[in-house]
């Protein structure tokens, strides 16, 4: 029978076990929930786009002046609607409760509570301004459409020189989640890798197993299986936050340019690093005989891959720094570090590939080495195995 | 064919097989017996490659085993193992799948050793939620789930009850009739006995016997004698005589020489005669001097 077969019904049961076991399916149904709802609530707690500005006046208003505003409210792109308060006194204590934004007194007096905001100002200023204008002009007799032409704002577009700004932001803390996202996925799916390998050798399946296929081929068969499992919950995780993105209505800020690559390349990384990482886990794994043993040997993967998920942040602030630059080449920090330079647009296409192929070659070394420790401990069932003790049986 | 030839492994400095060699005729039941450590679960490691042995050859149908001939056949490790949390059709099928079957082929193989095996309406159940004798069942299951042409239980008996046991030692009488190759190993002799042709008895890693069960019991060159006189054990005065007590009625063995004749004239001088036979040594007389230093 074709080993590759045999690999494939051992990846396929690894994947189906898993993805059907309710302790998965309900983390990631919880997941998937509060990820989606992360877009929504940053709405609710801005205000969001959509929602009208509340505008209190007391005193006199210049005739006209609530048409006037929803006129111009229009060319700021904003909805406001006004309150009218009898004393100052009540509209200030309106203000600080955060009742409204922003109060016109007795026409010709712009209050806030904090901060002054600047478009709120030039809308009431500007509406003022053409409220009392056109009253003038009224009174000097001029023909009310003529009044209205003269008034009438005149569009004036705005562009900015270094739009770049917000969606370098957006970018940078899209890369820096997709490192948390990374980081959490390899060291979860890599557990489940090592877990699986203790698992097996304590109910001591693994004789039946080992007495059909070879141990390279139940170690790939699990890689394979668990990894699927972990890029189907990237996927269901990255589709969450891209749809919650959409749903947060991020004003200027162009998700799918920003989120979609981001994606992708959590994607190529986590199928490298974790490439990397489960054969390594694997091997620790197969060195213990119980779960609770567990703990201490997957110590070796948790120390390697720290400092990356550090570096990654450190990368986040600083994508140029000695140290980010240095371990976003070598294999086992590449996969934490280099996505992050690259979202900030700082790597090199050569800084790039060093880290690929160190990482590749590093996986196929750590292939070799840690699928000879798991064959040679594999059926040693009892206590705990030393790593040289397991390259030795190997060969026997 | 099975045939191991010249089997040494070593682990550090123990011996576990030493140039330890036996052969195991087609659609025949071998006992494969010997103290504990004595290297019957690294023979059988052997055979499915779980261990590489230092030298030596295991062979089937004359060809050295290599993963084309392990996919056709069955093991039942001594350390009895599954998925706990797998449905146990579902690991079946599984393991059925990884020997080779598609997947029908493997879910009417399944169906099958199911029923005869009386688990029919517990395949849906994990094997956690199964009785320690249905776990069981389940192990043995898992060996056959591909119709293996070799079937290799390491102490398949142990732990069963007594029902468990007859019932087990008919479907290993019924698989070797269809010519499927049975080694397993007991340290109930008595059930050995009952149920192989051929036995091979391992002891420090070197085979000490093997062959047919009743060409070796008729060519020992001793045998069983027991006598009752008077309602209790008589033991004759005789050169070579080994007393052996219980399990049963004390008895012991002698020379096949042995003067039958006066024995019956001496025991029926000493009283009543109530019980006296003269036959080939039991397996577990042959054991216990096959494995006594």
């Amino acid at each position: 029978m074709n080993p590759w077969r045999q690999v494939g019904l051992l990846a396929k049961r690894e994947f189906i076990q898993r993805a059907t076991s309710k302790p998965f399916l309900i983390t990631m149904a919880l997941l998937a929930v509060v990820i989606l709802a992360i877009g929504p609530a940053v709405n609710l707690f801005t205000g969001g786009e959509g929602e009208s500005t509340k505008v209190g006046t007391v005193g006199d208003t210049p005739p006209g002046f609530e048409g006037e505003l929803q006129n111009q409210a229009t060319l700021f792109d904003m909805t406001v609607e006004t309150v009218a308060y009898s004393d100052r006194s009540e509209a200030e204590t309106a203000l600080t409760e955060g009742d409204v934004a922003v109060v016109l007194a007795g026409g010709n007096e712009i209050i806030f509570h904090t901060d002054a905001s600047s478009r709120l100002t030039a809308l009431l200023h500007s509406t003022v301004n053409t409220t009392v204008k056109a009253e003038v002009l009224s009174e000097l007799g001029v023909p009310e459409n003529e009044i209205a032409s003269v008034l009438a704002p005149v569009p004036v577009e705005v562009t900015t020189l270094d739009e770049a700004d917000v969606q370098d932001e957006a970018k940078k803390g899209a890369a820096f989640f997709g490192a948390i996202a990374l980081y959490i996925s390899i060291i979860m799916f890599g557990q489940f890798v090592a877990m699986g390998t203790v698992e097996e050798k304590q109910n001591r399946v693994v004789e039946v197993v080992l007495s059909r296929v070879r141990p390279w081929q139940v170690l790939v068969g699990k890689v394979v299986g668990i990894g699927a499992l972990g890029l189907l919950q990237l996927a269901i995780l990255a589709g969450a936050a891209y749809a919650s993105a959409q749903l947060a209505d991020l004003a200027d800020i162009d998700v799918a340019a920003i989120g979609l690559p981001i994606i992708a390349s959590v994607f190529f990384w986590f199928i490298l690093g974790y490439t990397f990482y489960a054969f390594l886990y694997a091997a620790v794994g197969s060195t213990v005989s119980r779960q609770e043993d567990l703990q201490g040997a997957i110590m070796i993967p948790i120390a390697l891959i720290l400092p990356g998920y550090i570096l990654a942040i450190v990368a986040a602030e600083n994508p140029d720094g000695p140290i980010p630059t240095i371990g976003s080449w070598l294999p086992p920090w590449a996969p934490f570090v280099m996505p992050v330079r690259i979202a900030a647009g700082v790597a090199q296409p050569w800084e790039l590939g060093v880290a690929i192929l160190g990482t590749m070659i590093g996986a196929v070394l750590l292939v070799w080495v840690g699928s000879r420790i798991y064959a040679g401990a594999l059926l040693r069932t009892s206590g705990k195995v030393k790593f040289r003790e397991a390259w030795r049986a190997a060969a026997e | 064919m099975l045939e191991l030839v010249d089997v040494t492994k070593r682990f550090g400095d123990v011996v576990a097989l030493d140039h330890a060699g036996f052969t195991v005729d087609p659609g025949r039941i071998s006992g494969f017996l010997g103290p504990n450590g004595a290297g019957k679960t690294t023979a059988m490691r052997a055979v499915f490659g779980l261990i590489r042995p230092d030298s030596g050859t295991v062979r089937w149908n004359g060809a050295p085993v290599g993963p084309a001939e392990r996919i056709r056949f069955g093991y039942m490790p001594e350390e009895r193992g599954l998925y706990p949390k797998m449905k146990v059709r579902d690991q079946l099928v599984h393991f059925a799948r990884l020997s080779g079957l598609s997947k029908s082929e493997a879910n009417d193989v399944v169906d099958h050793w199911l029923g005869v095996l009386g688990l029919a309406d517990r395949g849906d159940a994990k094997l956690d939620d199964l009785s320690h004798g249905n776990q069981q069942r389940a192990q043995l299951a898992t060996a056959l789930a591909h119709n293996p042409d070799l079937l290799i239980l390491d102490e398949p008996f142990a732990g069963l009850d007594p029902i468990g046991v007859e019932s087990l030692a008919e479907t290993l009488r019924g698989l070797a009739s269809d010519g499927v190759t049975i080694v397993f190993s007991s340290h109930q002799l008595d059930l050995v006995e009952d149920v192989c042709e051929d036995v091979a008895i391992i002891n420090d890693g070197r085979v000490v016997l093997a062959g047919r069960l009743d060409e070796i019991k008729n060519q020992s060159s001793r045998r069983r004698l027991s006598i009752d006189v008077d309602g209790e054990p008589w033991i004759p005065d005789l050169p070579g005589v080994e007393v052996v007590d219980g399990p049963g009625p004390s008895h012991c063995i002698v020379d096949d020489d042995a003067p039958v004749g006066d024995l019956i004239a001496a025991a029926s001088a000493a009283g009543t005669v109530n019980r006296f036979v003269f036959e080939p040594p039991r397996l577990t007389d042959l054991f216990r001097e096959a494995v006594t230093p």
